[in-house]
């Protein structure tokens, strides 16, 4: 197996072992089952645009919890020394971790398929191309958040810190997309392009454009190589 | 198999290890000596890759280690510092892990995973949560993942730290039978550690090598004389013809023992004239009760080694190099007289034999 996964798998299965990671979960599915209950059920809309929407809002604080410790704890436990000097690459440990927190992130979504079952018993002319794409917009939306988070939590041992560093610099590009009617118009035409709901809204119409693929695709790796970078800074070893 | 040359690194200004160089062998258990904060982990560290060395190469079977650094890794086995473990797994989880890690592939893993359940005593504790052990389990679990690929060199730092006697001679039991066919390194501040395990000692004190030689040899760095001390029934002794014999053996100190007597010679470090005394003790008729050769304590040496700051002063560090290049010349000569030493590690032994030297004249003027 192909050591990135080795990783991912210890990742992912760790995290099912931790309390904590069942409370963000749990926390997490609530807030959006309360939204969908007040929300989605009255206004009879067969529509996930809504819900989407505050999936997405909830990754601010949902992704940054799951990625807070991913390199953090294992720096300040010493078991990032240990992986460090096996035979594997940086990038691996990088990109593994990488990987076990995305498929958390699959494994959260997987619950919300419940508001598609009920939107398809109780809706009418469910447009599920539009679902389908709403789904693959918030997995690559997702992977951006893991991303900046993984490059939060390098950056210090203090999960706490790495929480926070991860929330602001999300909430800055998430924020830039609703701030229109605050700055001039023209400026807002080009720094609206660094929001990541200009990017997610063709997605959630049920639009797949490849520019927005490769927005997506372009922050998570350079939030990845951040991260792997400062490892590297760190001197952990060379050219691994 | 290990050739560590003018390894240093700095952090910010402090210079953590300044120009190390040593060798070690296979089958030798090299014993890393030095107070807290002597630069101990951060050579171990570089060692295994984790640190990148400022200047200076390391090199396994002539290879350096950086330049194919996961090649390097898969022949070094490495207990870190505080043995960092994954709490959550199970013993034989993190076990796999490693190996998986490592590509160790069926059916040598399991093979390997028996030898260490087997030889690092873990067969109790093999399906329990790592977070649930011992300290000494833990240490066990922490030397298994070190070794679990049959590396041919082993770096452990503090491997017995925080453990209890007991433990402690096990987990020294089991390195020490690792050390017959494998390269160990283990860094300590303990001396009885070192004293019990390694054949030699290397003492680094602020960065700096400051002995590196056999344990036998290292109260040499002291003094250069030792002391025999006779004790025998006898009256009025009189060792007058004897030591006309030996000039340079100086009869320091009598005093009565009980019913006894108590002689303190002095002679040269290089001399060894326990025979030659008791033969001589016999030839005149007394009775000789014991005899032995006192040697300074390995702790003795190393706190006197360590202990002074700073350790060189400006003035004194240029005498050492002029001294050492004089050293260097001698030892060369004496090397084409006997060829039994390699000539390096001749060298090297003579430049640490002058710093010790030093070292003591200093204290005395102290």
């Amino acid at each position: 197996m192909n050591p990135a996964l080795t990783i991912a798998n210890k990742e992912y299965s760790l995290a099912n072992r931790s309390l904590s990671t069942y409370i963000i979960y749990g926390v997490y599915l609530l807030v959006c089952g309360i939204w969908f209950a007040l929300n989605a059920l009255k206004i009879g809309a067969a529509d996930m645009r809504g819900i989407f929407g505050v999936m997405h809002t909830l990754f601010l604080f949902f992704i940054p919890a799951l990625t807070m410790g991913s390199i953090a704890k294992e720096r300040s436990t010493g078991t990032l020394e240990l992986i460090s000097t096996l035979p594997i690459k940086l990038s691996h440990i990088v990109w593994g971790k990488f990987l076990g927190v995305l498929f958390q992130l699959v494994t959260v979504l997987l619950f919300t398929l419940v508001f598609v079952l009920l939107i398809s018993l109780f809706g009418i002319g469910v447009d599920y191309g539009a679902i389908f794409t709403g789904y693959l917009g918030l997995l690559f939306a997702g992977a951006a958040f893991i991303a900046i988070g993984m490059f939060a939590s390098s950056l210090t041992d203090n999960q706490v810190l790495a929480f926070i560093i991860a929330f602001a610099i999300s909430g800055a590009l998430f924020i830039i997309g609703r701030i229109g009617n605050l700055i001039p118009l023209k400026l807002f035409a080009t720094i609206e392009y660094f929001g990541f709901d200009y990017h997610l809204e063709s997605f959630l119409k049920g639009v797949i454009d490849s520019r927005d693929l490769i927005w997506f695709a372009a922050v998570t790796i350079i939030f990845i190589l951040l991260a792997q970078f400062r490892l590297q800074a760190q001197n952990l070893s060379q050219e691994r | 198999m290990l050739a560590v040359k003018n390894l240093s690194r700095s952090f910010g200004d402090i210079k953590a290890v300044q120009n190390i160089s040593f060798t070690a062998d296979k089958g030798e258990i090299v014993g890393f000596l030095g107070p807290n904060g002597a630069g101990k982990t951060t050579t171990l560290r570089m060692m295994v890759g984790y640190l990148q060395p400022d200047s200076g190469t390391i090199e396994l079977d002539g290879e350096n280690v950086f330049d194919n650094p996961l090649a390097a890794s898969a022949r070094i086995g490495y207990l870190p510092e505080l043995n960092p473990l994954y709490n959550e797994m199970t013993v034989e989880e993190f076990l796999r892990f490693i190996a998986a890690l490592r590509k160790m592939k069926e059916p040598y893993l399991s093979e390997r995973l028996e030898f260490v359940r087997d030889n690092c005593g873990l067969d109790e504790v093999w399906k329990q949560k790592i977070g649930t052990l011992s300290k000494g389990y833990r240490q066990r679990t922490g030397l298994a993942q070190a070794i679990i690929h049959n590396p041919d060199l082993l770096i452990l730092d503090e491997p017995t730290s925080g453990l209890d006697p007991n433990q402690i001679l096990e987990i020294r039991e089991l390195i020490r039978e690792l050390g017959e066919n494998k390269t160990v390194i283990l860094s300590s501040h303990i001396m009885q550690e070192v004293q019990a395990l390694c054949s030699r000692v290397i003492i680094i004190h602020k960065g700096q090598i400051i002995v590196d030689d056999s344990i036998e040899n290292l109260s040499s760095y002291i003094s250069e004389t030792t002391q025999i001390v006779l004790e025998l029934e006898a009256e009025n002794p009189d060792f007058q013809p004897w030591l006309e014999q030996y000039p340079q053996v100086q009869l320091t100190d009598i005093e009565p023992k009980d019913d006894h007597l108590a002689l303190r010679f002095t002679i040269p470090i290089e001399m060894d004239l326990r025979k030659e005394l008791s033969a001589f003790v016999s030839e005149q008729g007394w009775y000789l009760i014991s005899m032995y050769r006192e040697t300074q304590s390995l702790e003795e040496i190393f706190h006197l080694l360590t202990s002074e700051e700073p350790f060189y002063t400006e003035e004194e560090e240029k005498e050492e190099e002029e001294e050492v290049i004089e050293g260097e010349e001698i030892s060369s000569e004496e090397v084409n007289e006997s060829e039994a030493e390699p000539e390096e590690e001749t060298i090297s032994l003579k430049e640490t034999e002058e710093k010790a030297q030093e070292e003591s004249s200093t204290k005395e003027q102290k």
